[in-house]
């Protein structure tokens, strides 16, 4: 162990901490995605690699109609999630920014609750919403939708106010003082420069639709309303196949890049001065 | 000529603050006007309130005779530079200075020379495409000046610009600031904490205090004559003697400092009773120890400070004031050293008595 003795240096067993935990975390995701490409049933032991659990004949995620419903009413959600959100969340964020008075305190520490409150519990208070009260709705993809959004919201929110907090007033200020408008204000200045935030709070919405379980199973009605995250629940234990691997791996992915573009193009737009944000949204 | 604001017993309260108290200013077209003081007295939200950021409490704004004090700022024919200049990071520099031109009726072509011209003014012809972080301090600042310059605006507001600039590199923008406002003859009305960017560029000053004006004018008369202890003491360096006035004797008033007699020409002569005297530093003269006559005041020399150019004396005055003479570097030897003594001439034309303490006001009253 000398070369953890180091007085000169930083200390080494931090860098050896983070490396036990960034190995810890990533090996049963490694594990999982590895078993999609197994050429074999089994879940547990490795028979060579082939892509039959994405594209064979049998079983596989392009031949089976429910895996293949499943990713499409996911994808679905997430892209409904991220239209209704997004613009929504901004327009939220814009307002209560510029709200001083009676009430804003309020309304600004009731629009972190979603984030805090436990999924569960949304979850059964947003089913008896739509069973009790909004019964001509019913269940299934819309009231998803309205689901996720609900907490989505909060997201949105948060990361756009934080930019505008950052951005300050004066370039609206500057805007105005030059002759512009409000709506001139809002277009040729004010969502240019929240364009990063944007769209990370795009990118950070879709991968929390496609991630989300509890919300979306409370809603759900019947077969055509599963999303991959249930069907990998409902099936997990009871029937188990690596095409459930290979579903859970495309999905993986598709979460992957999408975070990835909003960084890139978050860096892009941003230019120097926003690091400390761009780094915040690769944490995410 | 265009570019006339006077501000009519303006007011701003932010609830129970009040940051603007009162203020009537008048600021003549085509004059470089500065309002300076220390932080919080007020004269960022003045500037603000003329450009419409902040909408009085009271009182009026009238830019040529109109009362604009509750114009909305994109309809203000008055344009800003902000403190950090405001660029919009997103824009290259033609695009910050062709912002506002689209609210102003021109051609494509009328735009782009415009452009052309103002970049030319400021000499950044050539970095049109550049964005702003690409910019040095003093070429952002440049920008800004051209971005609000371009739309002829009647009056400019500028916010502290040097402040952001290194001390070092201020003494030109100043003076290219100048001249830069001779050129377009626009009105310039320029808020600074520095009294010496104050006194150096501007036709007319305003000392602002605690939300009010001190003392306005052109900034050698409020200078050499401080009507306040404030902006005696503000405006480069005083001497401050405490004294009791007894009389006058012609257009004298005659001072009692430690049971001798100083006549001061200058101030609120007519004062009676406890009042500030005060002189500047270079017109305090020195005189060996023992020199008689009018005005003479026997002193310790506390201490002797070699400054380059010129060498400053402190010098503990019969009385106990603290007294700071200039003396030029002419080659000659100073002669004093800690703790000799010599005689402090205070010439009557350069003593000046302050209104502002108590006792003088209450007399100006009766």
């Amino acid at each position: 162990m000398r070369w953890l003795r180091n007085s000169w240096g930083r200390p080494r067993f931090l860098p050896a901490i983070t490396i036990v935990y960034i190995l810890w975390s990533i090996v049963p995701v490694a594990l999982a995605v590895l078993f999609a490409f197994n050429d074999g049933r089994s879940r547990t032991s490795w028979q060579g690699f082939s892509m039959r659990w994405f594209t064979g004949e049998t079983g596989s995620v392009l031949h089976d109609p429910s895996l293949q419903s499943a990713l499409e009413h996911t994808l679905i959600l997430a892209v409904i999630c991220v239209a209704v959100a997004v613009p929504l969340g901004v327009t939220l964020a814009l307002g209560l920014q510029r709200w001083r008075g009676p009430g804003s305190g309020a309304v600004n520490t009731l629009m972190l609750l979603p984030l805090v409150t436990p999924e569960l519990v949304m979850g059964v208070a947003l089913l008896l919403l739509f069973l009790q009260i909004f019964n001509g709705w019913g269940l299934g993809t819309t009231a998803q939708a309205i689901g996720q959004v609900t907490f989505a919201v909060s997201y949105v929110v948060v990361i756009v106010r934080g930019r505008l907090v950052t951005i300050g007033r004066e370039y609206e200020e500057a805007a105005a003082d030059l002759g512009a408008p409000f709506r001139d204000r809002l277009m040729r200045v004010i969502l240019p420069l929240l364009a990063p935030a944007i769209l990370a709070s795009a990118g950070i919405v879709f991968a929390l639709s496609i991630d989300d379980f509890v919300i979306t199973q409370y809603l759900s009605a019947g077969a055509d309303t599963n999303t991959v995250s249930m069907l990998l629940y409902a099936t997990a234990r009871g029937a188990p196949s690596p095409a459930l691997n290979a579903l859970a791996t495309i999905t993986l992915v598709i979460t992957l890049v999408t975070l990835a573009l909003a960084y890139l193009v978050y860096r892009r737009f941003a230019g120097a001065g926003s690091a400390a944000e761009a780094a915040t949204l690769g944490e995410v | 000529m265009e570019g006339q604001v006077q501000l009519e017993s303006l007011v701003k309260n932010y609830r129970d603050v009040v940051a603007v108290e009162g203020i009537d200013l008048e600021m003549p077209p085509g004059e470089f006007f500065t309002m300076v003081g220390p932080s919080g007295c007020g004269k960022t939200t003045t500037l603000r309130m003329i450009a419409g950021f902040e909408r009085p409490t009271s009182g009026r704004i009238l830019l040529d005779g109109v009362d604009v004090a509750h114009v909305p700022p994109h309809r203000r024919n008055v344009n800003t530079v902000f403190q950090s200049y405001a660029l919009f990071p997103h824009l290259s520099v033609a695009d910050n200075v062709a912002f506002g031109l689209k609210y102003h009726k021109a051609s494509k072509a009328e735009r782009k020379q415009k452009v052309a011209e103002i970049l030319e003014l400021v000499q950044l012809t050539g970095f049109e495409r550049r964005k702003p972080h690409e910019l040095s301090g003093g070429q952002q600042q440049r920008v800004a000046l051209a971005r609000a310059l371009v739309l002829r605006p009647r009056v400019l507001l500028l916010d502290e610009p040097l402040g952001a600039l290194d001390a070092r590199l201020r003494k030109d923008p100043q003076v290219e600031l100048k001249a830069l406002q001779s050129e377009v003859g626009v009105t310039f009305i320029f808020v600074t904490h520095d009294q010496e960017e104050a006194l150096t560029m501007s036709d007319r000053i305003a000392v602002m205090n605690d939300g009010h004006v001190e003392q306005a004018g052109p900034p050698q008369a409020v200078y050499e004559d401080p009507e306040t202890l404030f902006v005696a003491d503000f405006l480069g360096v005083s001497n401050l003697i405490s004294a009791e006035a007894t009389g006058s004797e012609g257009n004298c008033c005659t001072l009692r400092v430690a049971e001798r007699t100083l006549r001061a020409e200058q101030g609120a002569i007519s004062t009676r009773g406890d009042v500030k005297a005060m002189i500047r530093p270079e017109r305090v003269r020195v005189e060996p120890a023992g020199t008689e006559g009018e005005n003479r005041m026997p002193g310790l020399v506390e201490h002797a400070v070699f400054l380059g150019g010129f060498r400053e004396l402190r010098v503990r005055m019969l009385g106990g004031s603290l007294i700071k003479a200039i003396v030029p570097n002419d080659g000659t030897p100073l002669g004093y050293e800690e703790g000799d003594s010599l005689t402090l001439h205070l010439p009557q034309d350069a003593l000046r008595v302050l209104a502002g303490s108590p006792a003088a006001a209450t007399d100006e009253e009766s």
